[in-house]
């Protein structure tokens, strides 16, 4: 590390900096001096900063991920796996040779019967493809050709915190990476003005919406400042970016400019380049005042975009809302981009609450498609939808006013965009939509294509921590090549 | 990095196992050659020596010592056939030439096998001799400078005085020293000054506190219970005892015993009871679905795993699912030692038992309640006169014809809802209009009384009301989530009082919704309602004030109705408010009738029979005295009784529970029955005795131990160096990294055997070494060629943990309050985080932010929420206590400047350090200046800084007289006020440059 090319980097970076520290500093500098973790000639000259060395191991299709991550768990029965067959077996009871033994959860374990419930809402082909989908998603029904539905995946967990936990990190118990965070630590970022992992949480409507963690983007074993970053609605929409005082942007650098000299003063004493650093540091602080609010208004957008998404789109923490700062955050070069909308976990009167969650979501998902899509990121741009499990097909309580449990053997979730072939349906599952019997796609190998998308080897992203190499996928995930473009 | 560490060449003379050949095998081998026989190829294993000598069926050795080229293991390196090639090609861990060459090295040599060095015994090595030299203050500083020779480097010169006072207050007691420390310290230039001062900082109350707070990261101490609702538990009384056992310096053998098994100790005490909560900190599920035994069986790995990492300093979880990959530490090994902690009498669901009320080591002595119940039991004992007591309260009531009850008259009345407030003739008010979920009622008015006890709240019903009832809910109940009630003067706006209600009464409570609850500091569903759907009546309560409020000149109450229960629209419909001055022992909710105030007006002759007998019948039915000392006797009693939570601690059950292996880890696959027992690599536990966790404790921190001492040692010296002997503290197996200096981890080892498990000994060694002051002012170089000072050329320079930090900063703005011990606290935090993550009724709140001295606590009480840690510690790295943590990660981040720049609480803190500097700092403007660095820094600045930071005063002053309303925003960010008699704009002023001062590296920086 002692290089005389990095060392003449290092004394060009402090020269860029107090030679503009009106306008703040370098962009080249400023990504040596961030990534500390790094020798400064590691870092690119477009003012990205690197992950790991030899990442992407391969070209990737997608540059960043948009995943609108649905909590509680959405209906595949009602949603996305059409099964005519129900018709025939509408409240007869589930057989065990289905069940086959399969654990139940504490709520219907002690269940006497298991009556199958059909579907209430109509299901109708769509789009070149014939894609089915159920008539609670007519927005999703305009961009089926866009999207690949795979309706084969399973994973072990039964509840939601383990299963949610399981999803974002492959792990059941708390203290693994999210995958965000994994991609930040793998990839870095593609911009020096946001964080790299940004999360958008939906306002949730439904009472009995299950809760978030933060560990659900948080960053395990890797060092903290891979975690997600909550873009919030309330407040400041980075905690603490607006000065409390009221300073205006002339007294902000003005303070800025002399915290940075008397550091200056101290680095020259010690030695120490944290300090140049913890500079820069203060400089992206500044940096992100300027951008996260310019970000987060959409006065600028046009008409036709409250069209595409709706006028929901207008209020902030809506779904729709959401959807269109995810695209904005993707066109700013943020790499991992998380909607979190709860409200799905539906124990009782699914035909009450269904039709609201799919409402809320329909339209800004469909619309998201579609504006990566006119804007030409779709192809660089992977799409997820998915929840942490499925449901149960039969009736949870009383089949009148009928609930549907959770269900970890078969449950849908689509993808869209980067890397992922259009217009297909993935997997399938039995008359009684309970086991898969073709194609199916654990979580592991769902994360290792995910990766793959994105160019990466999901068994290389690996981390050192406690003496073993961790990674995503455990030791477990397949790429699922037959969903690729 | 090891690289730099260990300046290697293979063709140097000798090679050393442990130091050389077992990373390369561990790492490229180990994983199908390795002590997991589930997973070994070829029936090879090269972690031992015979087996890899062994010949085969072939008649070949994997290794013939002194013999590279019979070798098969080197055949198969240098083979070019895929087929042969080892490590496999195209796999992962292929090996570079100077492994190749090393491993050849080796087998010349003879291929001698070490036992892993963690895994022998220390034994007294010879400290070296590095001659004689001011450099060297005890044998720590000679292990060190051997190190530096033999890599031909020399110690730092020893840092300014200011900078190691700094340097040992932060690493003592987590806060900054004081300016007056400080100079007692530097004029002091006799013997043995540094040593006092580090003693002085041993003694600190402070010091326990800082200890703990690492130790809680250890614990995963956290005051909720982490999966799903994440829903809240009182474990602080265990985090005081760990404060308590460090500040009576308990030694570690005990220190460990206590916690692991302090309730299987003979005779077993409540404190060593207490401890124990230790292995209970771990995460508690509630989540309705969920498996029994699946949970209960994470909560048992949890214990272990945690137990492995904190003394043995091992991974062994990774012996969960099967033989470990690395360690000799096979999966029936693993189960074994589960076994010690599978005995709980505990579920996975719900889990909070067993679990008992012990008191905190810290609190107050209960003596003087003691007192005061024994005093009060003896009136009550004592016979009464009723009559001279009634004769005593006509008197009174005689004297004070305008006691009673008083109306007030609301001046102003507003809605945070929109309802409509209107006042009635009779001062009530009815609220109409928009009907909120939630609604909080502000009521302002005047009073010239002083000496006020009590506030009367009258919930009358109304004909506008939906229900019939007093409620606004059609149902017409009401829920009074929370009374509270400010008094300012009239005269003297600065004082203001929140008036505090220690008691409350009414007429009429629904189960559950007692009065009580609607002063009981908690809002939501803790609060007073009235049946309202079945009784259709008038509701009165009163709140009676701990002590008597009003000012001499006039009062103005601001009363606040706070209806914030998750049941809609559940707001009072129309209050009607009274104050009174009545004794507050003696209150009732109506006052004296006027029939018997003017009875008692009346001369005792003139009265008629049925006068007096009224009065008598009143008097023994609303204030007999006997009753109030009951009533106080059971106020007394249930503050005891209720002012420690239970702790959930350990216990094993009187049958223990048969342990099996379970396949693949998993709770519903169990295998072979195992008995307790320690892993073989291990010495065996005693053979007298029994097995169970007292006896795994003991084992544990037997002098021939191997790890115990090593392992609590480094952490010691991670803590002050910022790097442990061994970098990686929580695994020092085979996958670890090899200890910096091994002769000196060994030689603090035994010496902290030595001494008695002295946990203040050994750190007082390290911080009066030589090593430890040296200066980190070393120049660019110097970081660049070891930037994490593995040599230690150089002293420790590292940024802050968050909670010191923030400590720092109160401490510097004069505002830490530096109580011990208690309930966590709720500083400052944006709103909405908790309830945007969770809003379900039930399960859910808003952060229930503190006020006063809660605002001010050391860091370590912040209230720890696993799923949604404070914002403030989690940007600087601290973990979410979910699992045991050993090393915090340390980064650099924008959302760091952010928080220190904007955070509320830095914000309010510069402030009244800017207030301090005008107030204690002198007279000139450089004085203050000073002053404010020299509390934040413990330096002078010198000229250079100080000519910037009086140019930032002047330009902040010019400003602020141009900009009057910023400079009041300034002063208004946080709770707290500013010192009126001081100028306005000089104080913005000197609060920007203490805001500067605040934000600079070295204020969050120790070295």
């Amino acid at each position: 590390m002692s290089n005389p090319d990095s060392e003449f980097r290092r004394l060009e970076t402090r020269r860029h900096f107090f030679g503009r520290s009106s306008t703040g500093i370098g962009t080249a500098a400023l990504a040596s001096l961030l990534n500390s973790d790094l020798p400064a000639d590691e870092t690119n000259s477009e003012g990205a900063i690197p992950g790991i060395k030899g990442f992407p191991n391969f070209a990737p299709k997608a540059k960043r991920v948009i995943y609108l991550l649905q909590s509680g768990a959405p209906s595949q029965v009602d949603l996305f796996d059409h099964k005519p067959s129900l018709e025939k077996l509408h409240m007869s009871e589930l057989p065990d040779s289905i069940r086959s033994g399969q654990r139940l959860t504490g709520m219907t374990a002690g269940q006497k019967t298991f009556p199958v419930v059909k579907s209430p809402w109509k299901f109708q082909p769509h789009g070149q493809s014939g894609t089915w989908l159920s008539d609670l998603l007519p927005h999703m029904s305009k961009v089926v050709d866009d999207i690949c539905v795979v309706k084969s995946m399973h994973t072990e967990a039964i509840n939601h915190d383990p299963a949610i936990t399981f999803f974002q990190s492959g792990h059941q118990q708390p203290g693994r990476p999210s995958i965000g965070a994994w991609l930040s630590y793998g990839l870095g970022s593609d911009t020096q003005n946001l964080p790299s992992f940004v999360v958008l949480l939906t306002k949730n409507t439904f009472h009995e919406a299950q809760p978030l963690y933060d560990r659900l983007w948080g960053s395990g074993f890797l060092a903290s400042k891979y975690q997600g970053v909550k873009f919030r609605s309330q407040g400041d929409p980075v905690l603490y970016l607006n000065d409390p005082t009221g300073g205006t942007d002339a007294t902000r650098r003005a303070m800025l400019d002399r915290l940075a000299k008397l550091n200056q003063i101290r680095e020259e004493q010690i030695g120490d380049p944290e300090i140049a650093s913890r500079i820069a540091q203060y400089e992206m602080a500044y940096r992100m005042q300027t951008s996260v609010p310019e970000l987060a208004d959409t006065s600028d957008e046009p008409e036709s975009t409250f069209e595409l998404y709706g006028e929901e789109a207008r209020q902030p923490g809506s779904h729709a809302a959401n959807c269109l700062l995810a695209r904005r955050l993707a066109e700013r070069g943020v790499r991992f981009i998380q909607v979190f909308h709860r409200g799905w976990d539906h124990h009782s009167n699914v035909q009450k609450y269904l039709p609201t969650l799919a409402k809320e979501t329909d339209q800004g998902s469909a619309a998201l498609i579609a504006d990566l899509k006119q804007r030409g990121m779709l192809k660089d741009t992977l799409v997820v939808w998915a929840g942490e499990f499925g449901r149960t097909v039969y009736s949870q309580g009383n089949p009148q006013a009928f609930g549907r449990d959770h269900h970890p053997r078969c449950f849908s979730i689509w993808l869209a965009g980067g890397g992922i072939k259009p217009g297909i349906s993935y997997g399938r599952t039995d008359d009684y939509c309970y086991n898969i019997t073709e194609n199916p796609v654990h979580v592991h190998d769902f994360h290792a294509t995910m990766l793959h998308c994105l160019g990466v080897d999901h068994e290389r992203l690996v981390h050192r921590f406690q003496g073993r190499d961790y990674r995503l996928t455990d030791v477990h995930g397949h790429v699922v090549q037959d969903v690729l473009a | 990095m090891l690289a730099t560490l260990w300046p290697l060449h293979a063709q140097a003379a000798e090679v050393v196992f442990n130091r050389d050949v077992r990373p390369i095998l561990s790492n490229h081998c180990f994983t199908c050659h390795g002590p997991d026989t589930a997973t070994r190829e070829a029936e090879l294993r090269l972690d031992q020596r015979e087996s890899a000598l062994q010949k085969d069926d072939s008649g070949e050795s994997a290794i013939v010592p002194g013999n590279v080229n019979a070798s098969e293991v080197y055949r198969r390196i240098m083979s070019n056939d895929p087929d042969e090639r080892m490590p496999p090609v195209n796999g992962p861990g292929q090996l570079d030439a100077q492994q190749i060459a090393i491993l050849k090295a080796w087998i010349e040599q003879g291929a001698e096998y070490q036992q892993h060095w963690a895994f022998v015994t220390p034994k007294q090595g010879e400290v070296p001799d590095v001659g004689r030299s001011p450099l060297l203050h005890n044998d720590i500083d000679r292990f060190v400078l051997s190190r530096l020779q033999s890599a031909g480097k020399t110690s730092a010169r020893e840092a300014t005085r200011e900078t190691l006072i700094r340097r040992v207050a932060f690493d003592l007691t987590g806060l900054p020293p004081t300016i007056e420390e400080v100079d007692v310290y530097l004029a002091d230039r006799s013997q043995g000054t540094y040593e006092r001062m580090v003693n002085r900082y041993l003694a600190s109350p402070a010091y326990g506190e800082h200890m703990a707070r690492h130790w809680l990261d250890l614990a995963r101490y956290a005051d909720t219970n982490g999966y799903q609702y994440d829903t809240e538990r009182e474990q602080w009384v265990w985090r005081d005892w760990v404060i308590a056992a460090y500040n009576r310096n308990m030694p570690f053998d005990r220190f460990t015993v206590h916690q692991l098994a302090g309730d299987l100790l003979p005779q077993a005490t409540p404190q060593q009871r207490l401890a124990t909560g230790f292995n209970r900190n771990h995460g508690v599920t509630i989540e309705g679905g969920i498996i029994d035994e699946e949970y209960r069986t994470e909560y048992v790995m949890d214990r272990l795993v945690t137990t492995g990492e904190v003394w043995l300093g091992l991974t062994i979880g990774c012996a969960r699912c099967h033989d470990h990959k690395f360690d000799p530490i096979s999966q029936k090994e693993f189960y074994a030692s589960y076994a010690f902690f599978n005995q709980v009498p505990e579920r996975g669901m719900r889990g909070f038992t067993p679990s008992e009320r012990i008191r905190s080591p810290l609190a107050e002595s209960t003596q003087e309640l003691d007192t005061e119940l024994a005093k009060l039991k003896e009136e009550l004992s004592r016979p009464v006169n009723i009559d001279d007591k009634l004769d005593e309260w006509i008197k009174q009531i005689a004297a004070s014809p305008n006691a009673g009850w008083h109306i007030i008259t609301p001046v102003r009345m507003t809605s945070s809802g929109g309802s409509t407030l209107t006042k009635l003739d009779d001062n009530s008010f009815v609220a109409g209009g928009a009907n909120p979920r939630q609604d909080i009622y502000e009521v302002t008015a005047k009073t010239e009384s002083t000496g006020l006890t009590a506030v009367r709240l009258e919930a009358l019903t109304h004909e506008s009301l939906p229900g019939g009832g007093p409620g606004r809910h059609t149902n017409s109940n009401f829920v009074l989530s929370e009374f509270e009630m400010t008094a300012t003067s009239l005269q003297d706006p600065k004082k203001t009082q929140t008036v505090e209600f220690d008691r409350a009464i009414a007429d009429y409570s629904q189960a559950n919704y007692e009065v009580a609850k609607a002063i009981d500091g908690k809002s939501g569903n803790s609060g007073w309602a009235v049946d309202g759907p079945t009784r259709k009546e008038n509701a009165t309560a009163a709140f009676i004030a701990s002590a008597p409020f009003g000012y001499e000149g006039g009062t103005d109450l601001v009363f606040r109705l706070r209806h914030e229960a998750n049941f809609a629209t559940h707001g009072v419909g129309r209050p009607r408010l009274s104050i009174t001055r009545d004794a507050a022992d003696t209150l009732s909710l109506r006052g004296v009738p006027a029939d018997v105030r003017r009875v008692a007006a009346t001369s005792k002759a003139g009265r008629s029979d049925s006068d007096s007998q009224r009065l008598h019948d009143y008097f023994l039915q609303h204030y007999n005295p006997n009753k109030a000392l009951q009533r106080r006797i059971a106020a007394i009693e249930k503050r005891k009784a209720t002012a420690f939570p239970a702790t959930m601690i350990m216990q094993d059950m009187p049958q223990p529970r048969a342990t099996h292996i379970l396949n693949r880890g998993e709770y519903n696959s169990p295998t072979e029955q195992v008995t307790a027992n320690v892993p073989a690599v291990f010495p065996p536990l005693r053979e007298d005795a029994p097995a169970n966790r007292l006896s795994f404790a003991q084992w544990l921190v037997d002098p021939g131990h191997p790890l115990t001492a090593r392992v609590a040692v480094n952490r010691y010296w991670q803590r002050l160096f910022g790097v442990g002997l061994v970098k990686t503290s929580e695994d020092f197996g085979v996958q670890g990294e090899l200890p910096s200096h091994p002769e000196l981890l060994d030689w603090l080892a035994l010496e902290f055997i030595r001494s008695g498990w002295d946990v203040k000994h050994i750190q007082r060694l390290m911080i009066t070494s030589a090593t430890y002051r040296q200066t980190s002012h070393t120049g660019a170089a110097a970081y660049q060629q070891d930037p994490e000072n593995r040599l230690l050329a150089r002293g420790p320079r590292m940024r802050m943990d968050g909670e010191e930090i923030r400590d720092a900063a109160l401490a510097a703005a004069g505002l830490l309050v530096g109580r011990l011990g208690g309930r966590s606290v709720y500083p400052y935090q944006p709103k909405g985080l908790w309830l945007e993550l969770n809003n379900r009724p039930g399960y859910s709140k808003e952060y229930p932010r503190g006020s006063n001295d809660d605002l001010y606590r050391r860091s370590m009480y912040t209230f720890w929420k696993r799923t949604v840690p404070s914002p403030m510690l989690k940007t600087f790295d601290a973990p979410e206590r979910e699992f045991c943590t050993v090393r915090r990660s340390r980064t650099n981040t924008p959302l760091q400047a952010l928080l220190l720049l904007n955070g509320p609480q830095f914000v309010e803190a510069a402030r009244h350090l800017g207030q301090r500097m005008m107030k204690q700092g002198g007279n000139t403007i450089d004085d203050r200046i000073v002053y404010g660095f020299r509390l934040v820094t413990a330096r002078t600045p010198n000229p250079d800084e100080l000519s910037l930071l009086r140019d930032a005063y002047a330009i902040e002053l010019k400003r602020c007289v141009n900009n009057q309303e910023e400079t009041l925003k300034v002063l208004q960010v946080g709770e707290s006020s500013f010192d009126p008699q001081l100028n306005k704009t000089q104080l913005a002023a000197f609060s920007s440059v203490a805001r500067l001062i605040m934000n600079l590296n070295e204020a969050i920086t120790k070295g």
